[in-house]
């Protein structure tokens, strides 16, 4: 494998006098040691753009690190920068901009903010093809059923739904019973395995088919926890990266003792179903 | 790996990510007492490269080299401490 390093530049890591050789070497042990089944894999959970707190990520770096792991494509959608409209409108048209240039292989999920207008913007995203929509309620600043409305609009579109659930949020199962009360046939896919709230969105949300939880950043105790037929694998890119997110998922059947299927389906089929 | 010394590795582990998240100095310390917990055992080499990492961003490092080393030692234990908790979730080890 050659590109970036456990999700980083190479070139920024040679001024540290950082061991990249073993870095290199550590990496590929570990994915070479899962012992994954050959199938179609996609990653449920990356940002493009440049993010308030500095991470960043362009498309074709996306698209390189797909390559190195052999992954045919990935969910997109902007980073943290809502712009001077407040509505991502700049973020969401290079994403999609990005997608239309891809072959395919990302698939652009529109980030909007349910406090603001969005209308025009969501009517932008229908226009230019986008499959689904983003929300970040800590980013954002809302409560999850603070946004029945939009995800109701997005629902009509046919899109899922990807929420925050990770690190900083608040009791979420509660509120996301909620949201999916308001918004009924809405699709829901709970990012970082709802580590904010695991065990209650788990033990009130884990067997609804229409909640997904996505893998990135998530954690292990949390995902051996989840039937596999409802979760997707996520990385987070440029927060994570896919070495850990493919280690994650390895390790989580083995422990849970995922049938082959099942693991196909948390590598590509369950998101591929819900993007169809 | 036994039970117990996955317990010590994650515990010590998750005080490392809360320091990096942080920025807080005392990451590079920590690493280095959660290296010494995993020397010998299979996820070891990773703590190490993490906790050399920590060491070499706790300088006069650009920022943006020093933020790319403190996200390389993050995803160095991230692998760490999913070794560790699959083997307290019962994949493979003694117990």
């Amino acid at each position: 494998m050659s590109g970036r390093l456990w999700g980083e530049d190479p070139g920024l890591l040679a001024p540290l006098g950082a061991p990249t050789d073993e870095l290199a070497a550590l990496e590929r042990d570990l994915v070479d040691g899962l012992g994954l089944p050959e199938t179609e894999l996609w990653d449920a959970h990356a940002h493009l753009g440049r993010d308030a707190d500095g991470h960043a990520l362009t498309a074709d770096g996306l698209l390189a690190d797909l390559d190195r792991f052999g992954f045919a494509g990935a969910v997109c959608f902007p980073a943290n920068e809502p712009g001077a409209d407040g509505q991502f409108a700049d973020a969401n048209r290079r994403v999609r901009e990005a997608a239309a240039a891809s072959g395919g292989r990302l698939v652009p999920f529109c980030r909007l903010d349910p406090g603001m207008p969005w209308d025009g913007e969501l009517a932008a995203a229908r226009e230019a093809g986008v499959r689904g929509l983003k929300l970040h309620p800590i980013a954002q600043r809302f409560r999850p059923p603070d946004a029945a409305a939009l995800v109701r609009a997005a629902t009509d579109l046919g899109w899922p739904v990807l929420i925050h659930a990770g690190y900083g949020a608040r009791p979420l199962a509660g509120p996301i019973q909620t949201l999916l009360a308001r918004a009924p046939g809405a699709r829901l896919i709970l990012a970082h395995g709802a580590r904010g709230d695991a065990r209650a969105v788990v033990e009130r949300l884990g067997d609804r088919d229409d909640v997904l939880f996505d893998t990135s950043l998530a954690a292990l105790p949390d995902l051996v926890g989840i039937r596999p037929e409802r979760l997707c694998l996520g990385a987070d890119r440029p927060y994570g990266e896919h070495a850990t997110a493919l280690q994650l998922v390895a390790l989580a059947a083995r422990v849970a003792g995922w049938d082959a299927d099942q693991l196909r389906g948390v590598l590509g089929g369950n998101l591929l179903r819900w993007l169809a | 790996m036994t039970r117990a010394e996955a317990v010590r590795l994650v515990a010590a582990l998750a005080q490392c990510e809360i320091a990096m998240v942080r920025r807080d100095p005392v990451a590079g310390p920590l690493l280095a007492q959660a290296a010494r917990a995993a020397e010998g055992l299979s996820p070891g080499p990773l703590v190490a490269a993490a906790a050399r990492m920590a060491r070499l961003i706790g300088g006069d490092a650009p920022p943006e080299a020093a933020a790319a080393g403190r996200k390389v030692a993050q995803a160095l234990c991230r692998a760490a401490v999913q070794e560790a908790q699959a083997v307290l979730l019962g994949e493979d080890g003694p117990r």
